[in-house]
């Protein structure tokens, strides 16, 4: 047993904790060691995996080659009475432009979002931290909007950006500026504009994020920052914001990951109006899944499933990839 | 390097996902496992109860409960177990239960948006009509029965249809009319764009004309305007027979975006539910209400009274004629089928109860005088203490009689074109933000992409 103490950092494994200095057994014996070690902790490790291992297995695998295979089919709600469809379903899904534009949407709103969390809700999170008056209040009211049910929070919104009688355009009147009163869902733009709206009120756990790794940011780089005669916008853009990276890449791949699960946010809200010009993938799939007129699409709901959840994967490992090249 | 090696490990799991679901997706076609077969049936001892397991969305749960209770009672030996749904969660929950096999004895069947879907799962008509009177389809609307069979792809009768419904209506605040001087139903856009402007004028917090501006509801007024110029026009562009860069499409079009741009129909409207239209007229914030058949109830007092809407009387009439020569004209088609699943094992009890609601005056009379259909059996007619005005008795009279002379068949052609292209686009036409022409050459162009074939 090596008698000699080493820093360890956070997440690196034993054989990286090694001391670069003399040591007092071979390397090749202690990297045995260390593998019998790991070895022994496999078994328990498994036994406490298993049970969600066995979930994973049922609801997703199973889900995922169920996707699959319906991909390729024409099958309605019923799935009796299922047609070979080749490729045709993909053909058709590739093709649409709705399609695409909902993908376009799901990336945009996410850099939205992004762009908001890393700005305001970083800048939010530091002024509250920083003690200001009525702070708990401020928490609650950042925070509660991403507590209550998604669906619930978009509901109301929607009901706010009504044209006739909305609280939003009420406000606008009721304020002297009529002449903003937009036509929330009629026009792109101020549809966007609303989408934009909503997605800067959920940037509650951004703010979390950031106030939990705040209280972890030592405060004698601050205080030498302050020796050396920072002033405030230089302190949090040339100090603090870059110690905060590891919170930076979380918000961006929880955001970019949590966009293509913003169904219940769009269809609540604006419903992916005009024309669906702000519908999302999940709004998209859902209404082949559940058109309002005509039957179900399963096939082709299936395969458009299938190339978002491809295109999920190939955003979330280039945003893995684009993490790691960055020094 | 082990950065590298990480990343490599999960570009490897990812593509080990990829892997996964594109092998499902290449060995797809399992070819579905088709219909079920029909289940056995069960015997019943002498004195024995049965239990029947009856699923629906339709009529309302407090009227239905009405209708169980007077079936008991004339027949002491069934039991209802009714399980009710929401209509669009029932679109879902019913093709997923009987494709599980779930027993179940009676069925309500969406005949126009779910025959095709739940088909397979239950026997035809004629596998029963021996538990019904031998001349039951003489008592029942012909264009009715003829409309619910003929939706089915294999063209077999699967379900009775207690009635049939249409779109799009016109109902009326009777006293916001009064007050601005309006005494008659507007009958064409002209006369409605009319009173629109005296509401306007005498009542400005009250919405002229609510409307669900949900996608779904502008093909129902888009189609009511376009079948204006012909009965059947709506039908002949689904079939093929008419383009839709026709010029009776572009008249359509155009006539439908005039509703519009005069002012008549407003475009704030378009950002409310069905729900929040219903709820501005109810609450007497709207003087008229664009609607289907389906919200005749409001025609009656009692329910207007039940249910808590403040208007004292309500009237309605056809969507007014929008284009020159035009006549009036709805969109229609059976409703309310009442099916027996494969699964079921009491067919003759279940097919005593379909007799009772559907053939006998005495079921009807449970349910008809909720007026959400025009019931389809022959010489029903509706007690004249449901409708106490003048002005509900002529409305319903007109809705019934537009649904009568037939028309397009609402929902009668099932593809996603409608909801994918077309209700998108007309919200466009109705902002003016394209022109009709344009609208139209777009649609056939979609149409006639292949994408969307009839189903």
């Amino acid at each position: 047993m090596s008698t000699h103490t080493s820093t360890v950092r956070p997440g690196a494994t034993l054989a990286e904790g090694r001391p670069a200095g003399p040591a007092t057994q071979p390397p090749r014996r202690r990297s045995a060691a260390a593998r019998r070690l790991r070895r022994r902790a496999l078994i328990p490790a498994l036994c406490f995996l298993a049970p969600m291992l066995a979930l994973y297995g049922v609801y997703y695998l199973y889900a995922f080659v169920f996707l699959g295979q319906t991909s390729r089919e024409n099958v309605d709600l019923s799935f009796s009475g299922a047609t070979d469809a080749g490729w045709r379903n993909f053909r058709l899904v590739l093709t649409d432009p709705l399609f695409w534009k909902s993908i376009e949407n799901n990336l945009l709103f996410a850099a939205v979002q992004i762009a908001v969390a890393l700005t305001l809700g970083f800048f939010l999170a530091v002024s509250l931290s920083s003690g200001v008056r009525f702070r708990r209040f401020f928490y609650i009211a950042f925070l509660l909007p991403s507590l209550v049910p998604l669906s619930l929070f978009a509901t109301v919104f929607g009901q706010m950006i009504q044209t006739n009688g909305g609280a939003l355009n009420q406000t606008l009147s009721d304020l002297g500026l009529a002449s903003l009163a937009q036509d929330w869902t009629g026009s792109p733009t101020a549809a966007y504009v609303a989408v934009f709206l909503l997605l800067t009120y959920l940037i509650g756990l951004p703010i979390m994020y950031y106030t939990s790794d705040l209280t972890m940011v030592n405060t004698a780089v601050l205080e030498a920052a302050q020796i050396d005669g920072a002033r405030t916008g230089q302190m949090l853009r040339l100090v603090l914001f870059p110690m905060l990276r590891t919170t930076h890449k979380t918000v961006i791949l929880s955001v970019l990951l949590g966009s293509f699960r913003w169904f219940e946010l769009i269809y609540f809200s604006t419903g992916g109006q005009p024309s669906g010009g702000t519908g999302i993938a999940g709004t998209y799939i859902y209404g082949q899944m559940f058109p309002s007129t005509g039957s179900a699409e399963i096939g082709y709901a299936s395969a458009a499933s299938v190339i978002v959840l491809l295109i999920a994967i190939a955003v979330s490992a280039v945003n893995v990839l684009v993490q790691r090249r960055r020094p | 390097m082990r950065k590298e090696a990480q990343l490599g490990r999960l570009l490897g799991t990812a593509g080990a996902a990829v892997a996964l679901i594109l092998t499902a997706a290449a060995c797809g076609n399992s070819g579905g496992v088709g219909g079920s077969s029909n289940a056995a049936q069960a015997s019943v001892a002498a004195g024995q109860s049965v239990t029947l397991n009856y699923w629906t969305w339709f009529p309302a749960q407090t009227t239905l409960q009405k209708s169980i209770d007077a079936f008991e009672k004339a027949n002491p030996g069934i039991k209802i177990n009714l399980r009710e749904f929401t209509n669009t969660n029932y679109q879902t929950e019913l093709p997923l239960a009987l494709g599980g096999g779930q027993s179940l004895d009676i069925v309500g069947v969406q005949v126009s948006a779910m025959t095709n879907s739940v088909r397979k799962n239950l026997r035809p008509v004629s596998d029963w009509a021996s538990d019904l009177p031998s001349n039951w389809q003489s008592q029942i609307n012909s264009t009715m029965l003829d409309q619910t069979q003929k939706i089915a792809q294999d063209d077999t009768l699967y379900s009775i249809p207690m009635g049939s419904i249409g779109s799009a209506f016109v109902y009326s605040n009777q006293a916001l009319l009064a007050k601005a001087g309006i005494t008659a139903e507007p009958t064409t856009s002209a006369e409605l764009a009319a009173d629109v402007a005296k509401i306007k004028a005498t009542e400005p917090g009250v919405t002229p004309v609510a409307f669900s501006g949900e996608s779904w509801w502008q093909d129902e007024v888009f189609f009511t305007v376009a079948d204006q110029i012909d009965p059947k026009l709506s039908d002949e562009l689904y079939t093929g027979k008419v383009a839709w860069n026709s010029p009776q499409m572009v008249k359509a079009l155009t006539a439908y975006q005039n509703l519009f741009s005069s002012g008549t129909l407003g475009t704030g409207t378009l950002s409310l539910k069905e729900a929040d239209a219903d709820n501005a007229f109810n609450s007497g914030k709207a003087a008229f209400l664009l609607e289907g058949s389906w919200d005749s109830s409001v025609l009656s007092s009692a329910y207007r009274q039940a249910n808590g809407i403040s208007v004292a009387d309500v009237g309605a009439g056809y969507l007014p004629v929008s284009v020159a020569g035009g006549s009036p004209a709805a969109r229609t088609y059976a409703e309310g089928g009442l099916a027996i699943p494969k699964s079921s094992q009491h067919v003759a009890q279940a097919a005593k109860f379909i007799q009772f609601m559907t053939l006998s005056q005495q079921g009807e009379s449970t349910w008809a005088p909720d007026l959400v259909l025009v019931p389809s059996l022959n010489g029903y007619t509706v007690p004249s203490s449901v409708l106490t005005s003048p002005a509900a008795q002529s409305g319903y009279q007109t809705i019934a009689q537009t649904i009568d002379a037939g028309g397009s068949g609402r929902g009668e052609y099932s593809t996603t074109f409608t909801s994918d292209v077309l209700d998108n686009s007309l919200l466009q036409v109705a902002r003016s933000q394209i022109t009709p022409q344009a609208e139209a050459a777009k649609l056939q162009s979609a149409w006639a992409s292949g994408r969307y074939p009839l189903q």
